[in-house]
């Protein structure tokens, strides 16, 4: 070959390099422009949640947008108003979580915001008046059951670490000590069986005995374990056997609570369209399970949940439908189209429910009767959100 | 300041716009000042070379025939030297020393992918670190490289300014273009892909190279030859499917093309040119389809005739890509430098000067200019250098002005050849070699040097006093970037100035994280810098025990005489507990000399109000709202300084810079007085 006919060849040669890399990026553009959005898992219920104690019924709500302040209301059966009851002196963009400590007592964790890497707690003994500091030295979960109580002052917690702690003498930092861990829990032959992936919630059951539960990848298995007495640091499986219809789906625990004598799990069996929840009631810890009737989202997400008294559940759905069941025996029932900006709704004594709307820093409390079909606003709060203080 | 409201640092903070203006005086100062020494020192050598004013006074001496420049490296270096001194210009506004790596560096790599983030953001946070001189040092490289360019015509001084440009180029390009966001999503001719500066190290490349590759129209065609390619390739990626750019509006949202326009005529821009792109973004909106039909056919068209090398379809390639610049330039990318912070005017005429600088070096040929060479010849005669007997040393040595020089001349100037008729040039490579026979340590005695300087043109001194002023650009900026700690200047600009004093701090009597009580008199013969701190603040709090952290380290071994002392503030959540959370979250349990008291209810308010810091408990879910202050005490217990302790945005550089602030604070108080 003669020098100019390489000389030809190599310039064919760039032209070709050059004309792939400009296609090459061409196509690696496009395909950057057209990734597919994440994969359609079930997400958790946010920390809107509420709670009924003998003290009254609690509710958390975000309020501000963005960063959120979160609050803390009482409604009061007495005084038959709701009030607002935040406790003071933390920050609480990270949002609230709540534990029934018995009587008119409560404690609260605050989930860590920003740079605050731990969980301050607030505990009050009169029904949200006055509030005393408490300390977890590590950030809770963000799952609204992340923390749970017992009248005699035991605590359990569930990390944002997959750690579970528990603290057999009240909320200062040096009762605290490791319980478990999802590791090895999942390890354990309980937690192999359901292959756990996540713990999602915390429970004493009404005998005391701690309670932890989360998701479980292998399907029909509802991932809730129950510390054993006789060897620290075992763990028995104690979760409901599911229905035939939801026994290939995998098994997400939304809510663990123990109120009244009887522990509530709320669970969610699948993902993404075909997912549905059910709730299931024990009083003996897991031995024994009475199931309510699946409730299909039909491609919705839990928004919010809450829990009533004798055992009644609401979730707030992202569609924008609110659905309620009472006990074991009842079905779900779908309210009225909810008030604009109901972020969380609260079961009252009498059947009656609230939906707290918040707009901007007014919280709105829509009532509707046992009976009603229409909600009515029955008060509104002023919330002095300090704007700015935050950032 | 109270914490945690949202304080931040603007990027038009008036005391680094005051302390970038001092630099840029100070060193615009030096610059001149430089500048007239060396007019000073050549005008003076010149006068002690006879030779040279016999050359002045009569025109007899002996010629040296140059190869004049090329119309189209003239074309580059003319063009791309008043870009370069227009880019410096506008690096001189004064939001550039905050602003330009948030509004320019960071956003330019937003779609890029992870490891040119990385590289864009290590290179922004080297400029926050230190904005005052970066922001200086972009100035003076840029306007030195531009005059660096207009005033070396030829020889090895005007080569090296084309590498120079080269080099600050690609550093623009890769680090404040972020490639030209090649890597990103949404690569488009239209937004200025592949971005200006590549279009500036292109041209610096071809300056650079010596002036015989510039003697046939080869060099040309290959330039023309690659910017075809260039077109097509940016033709396919205009036509590429799913990108957007067919749409004029997309399920009631603007197409891509359509957005980019919207966006750049809502930039703060004389009115009539914002209604002009306005109504062009209507128009794509409208017609979406069509004009990006016309763009990617226009492309691809032009690509082929600037491909093709016929003087006809060349000719065409060159008035569409002059068209279509400006029409971009204009409509699109409206004129590159209006709103946010330009720092060029974009791509479009970068990219018209490459290709009308390609096409004259394919059309024009280099005419031979006559230069009288008397000094150097005569010097030479008179005053031998060792071992430079074979050429004139002075001048063709020092002076690389004259690089490319031969006699007698080697053809008759003046004629300009059509296109692939260009005569043989002249080689230099005889006297390349003969060249490194020189001897430079003969070269570098005062003799030489003086007849050196004596004999160089104007244009050489000025290229030296280009060459100087990058150099006080550069230097400042890769000496700072060498510090690992920021300048003291930002945190200036948020805290404001320190207020000094000389009383007695008001004693306290508190508990330290152990539980050991802890009075201020006990930490007599020690300075103490003291803060007030809130163990579950979520904001501020962190920070400045990072700033504290990082000031006991910056202080080495002085440390040991400095305590690093907060109290809480904080009414509720103040056990040691707290203390101690706080300072594991922090590792601050880690810092020998660090201190954080705390105390009952009235220990603690009695020492707030002794040192007047506000501690108020918020409603609603808000943190405690408490004073930035630190405090700086010396060994005698005085109070010698207050420096507002707001940490500002909490970036890397202001913590550090806070940290140097509070270092330099506590360094002053022991020094002895």
């Amino acid at each position: 070959m003669t020098g100019q006919g390489r000389a030809v060849k190599r310039q064919r040669l760039a032209v070709l390099l050059l004309t792939t890399v400009i296609l090459a990026t061409g196509c690696g553009t496009a395909q950057a422009d057209h990734q597919a959005g994440p994969a359609a898992t079930l997400a958790p219920p946010s920390l809107a949640a509420s709670l009924v104690t003998s003290a009254g019924t609690w509710a958390v709500v975000p309020m501000g947008g963005n960063p959120a302040f979160w609050q803390l209301v009482r409604y009061s059966t007495a005084g038959g108003r709701w009030s607002l009851v935040t406790p003071p002196g933390v920050a609480d963009n990270g949002g609230l979580v709540l534990a029934d400590l018995g009587g008119q007592s409560l404690v609260a964790g605050f989930r860590p915001s920003q740079d605050l890497a731990f969980s301050p707690l607030a505990i009050t003994g009169d029904g949200g008046k006055v509030w005393s500091p408490g300390i977890l030295d590590a950030g809770l979960a963000d799952v609204p059951d992340a923390l749970a109580a017992q009248a005699d002052g035991r605590l359990l917690a569930v990390l944002r670490n997959g750690v579970a702690e528990q603290s057999a003498t009240g909320v200062g930092a040096s009762g605290w000590s490791r319980l478990t861990d999802r590791g090895a829990l999942a390890a354990s032959p309980a937690g192999q069986k359901c292959d756990l992936r996540a713990l999602t919630a915390a429970a004493f059951s009404p005998s005391g005995t701690p309670l932890l539960a989360g998701s479980c990848s292998r399907p029909g298995m509802a991932g809730i374990f129950a510390a054993t007495a006789t060897a620290a640091g075992t763990w028995r499986a104690v979760g409901p056997a599911l229905p035939q219809s939801l026994a290939g789906r995998a098994v997400t625990t939304l809510r663990l609570d123990t109120s009244g004598g009887q522990t509530l799990a709320l669970l969610a069996a699948g993902t993404g369209p075909s997912t549905s929840v059910i709730a299931g009631w024990t009083s003996d810890g897991g031995g024994h399970w009475a199931l309510g009737p699946p409730l299909a989202l039909g491609g919705a997400q839990v928004r919010s949940s809450g829990l009533g008294a004798k055992g009644a559940v609401w979730l707030l759905l992202s569609n924008g439908r609110a659905e309620t069941i009472s006990a074991p025996g009842g079905s779900w029932r779908a309210l009225p189209t909810l008030p604009p900006g109901t972020v969380a709704l609260a079961l009252g004594d009498a059947g009656q429910f609230d939906a707290l709307a918040t707009h901007g820093s007014t919280l709105t409390a829509w009532r509707l009767e046992a009976r009603g079909v229409t909600w009515n606003i029955a008060q509104t709060i002023s919330v002095p959100i300090q704007y700015g203080s935050s950032s | 300041m109270m914490s945690g409201m949202g304080s931040s640092l603007q990027v038009g903070n008036p005391t680094v716009a005051a302390a970038f203006r001092a630099a840029l005086i100070h060193q615009g100062i030096i610059i001149a000042v430089i500048f007239a020494l060396l007019l000073v020192a050549w005008i003076s050598f010149r006068e002690w070379l006879p030779a040279a004013r016999a050359a002045d006074s009569a025109s007899g001496g002996s010629a040296w025939s140059l190869p004049a420049e090329p119309a189209g490296r003239r074309m580059l270096r003319i063009g791309f030297g008043v870009l370069w001194i227009f880019d410096g210009i506008l690096q001189l506004q004064s939001a550039m020393p905050l602003g330009l790596p948030s509004r320019v560096m960071v956003p330019a790599s937003a779609s890029s992918p992870g490891w040119v983030k990385h590289l864009v953001d290590w290179a922004a946070s080297a400029w926050t670190y230190h904005p005052v001189t970066a922001a200086a040092a972009a100035v003076w490289i840029q306007i030195g490289i531009g005059i660096w360019l207009l005033v070396a015509a030829r020889g090895t001084w005007s080569r090296l300014g084309g590498l120079a440009s080269m080099g600050w180029g690609l550093i623009v390009w890769i680090f404040g273009e972020a490639f030209g966001g090649i890597f990103g999503q949404g690569l488009s001719w239209l937004f200025g892909a592949p971005g200006a500066v590549l279009f500036y190290c292109v041209a610096g490349g071809l300056i650079a190279l010596p002036l015989r590759a510039w003697a046939t129209p080869r060099l040309g065609r290959r330039v023309l030859a690659v910017v075809g390619l260039f077109f097509f390739g940016m033709a396919v990626l205009q036509a590429w499917p799913g990108r957007g750019f067919w749409q004029g509006t997309l399920h009631g949202h603007p197409g891509t093309l359509t957005s980019m326009i919207q966006g750049m005529s809502q930039t703060s821009q004389p009115h009539f040119l914002a209604a002009l792109v306005a109504s062009f973004g209507s128009l794509v909106a409208a017609h979406g389809f069509a004009i990006n039909l016309f763009v990617v056919i226009t492309l691809a068209v032009t690509g082929a005739a600037l491909s093709s090398g016929g003087p006809r379809p060349l000719r065409l390639a060159l008035v569409a890509v002059t068209l279509l610049c400006l029409a971009d330039w204009v409509l699109i990318e409206d004129f590159g430098f209006f709103g946010g912070l330009g720092t060029d005017p974009n791509s479009m005429i970068p990219l018209a000067l490459v290709v009308a600088g390609g096409y004259l070096a394919l059309t024009r040929v280099p005419a031979a200019v006559t230069v009288p060479v008397t000094a150097p010849a005569t010097a030479s005669a008179a005053e031998p250098v060792p071992g430079a007997a074979t050429e004139p040393a002075a001048m063709s040595g020092t002076d690389p002005a004259n690089e490319g020089a031969t006699a007698p001349p080697a053809r008759p100037a003046g004629r300009a050849e059509p296109a692939g008729e260009v005569g043989p040039v002249p080689d230099a490579r005889p006297a390349r070699r003969k060249r490194r026979l020189i001897n430079w340590p003969g070269r570098c005695t005062p003799a030489a040097l003086r007849r050196s300087v004596g004999a160089a043109s104007l244009g050489s001194v000025a290229a030296v006093g280009a060459l100087v002023m990058t150099a006080i650009g550069a230097i400042p900026m890769a000496s700072a970037s060498a510090n690992p700690n920021a300048d003291p200047i930002i945190a200036e600009a948020i805290a404001g100035s320190s207020a000094a004093f000389d009383y007695p701090a008001p004693d306290f009597q508190l508990t330290d994280q152990q539980g050991a009580p802890v009075t201020l008199a006990s930490l007599r013969g020690k300075a103490v810098l003291l803060t007030f701190l809130d163990p579950v603040c979520t904001t501020d709090c962190p920070l400045i025990a990072q700033e504290f952290r990082g000031a006991g380290e910056l202080l080495g071994a002085n440390s040991k005489r400095v305590e690093l002392v907060a109290v809480v503030a904080n009414p509720i959540y103040r056990s040691i507990a707290f203390t101690q959370a706080f300072d594991r979250q922090e590792r601050m349990d880690k810092v020998p000399n660090w201190l954080y008291l705390t105390g009952t209810p009235p220990q603690l308010t009695k020492v707030w109000r002794a040192y007047n810091i506000a501690v108020q408990t918020e409603p609603a879910g808000a943190m405690v709202a408490h004073s930035d202050i630190a405090f700086v005490i010396d060994g005698a217990g005085h109070m010698r300084q207050e420096l507002n302790a707001d940490p500002g945005p909490g970036t890397a550089s202001s913590t550090s810079s806070f940290a140097a602030v509070l270092a330099n604070a506590a360094e002053h108080v022991l020094r002895p007085s």
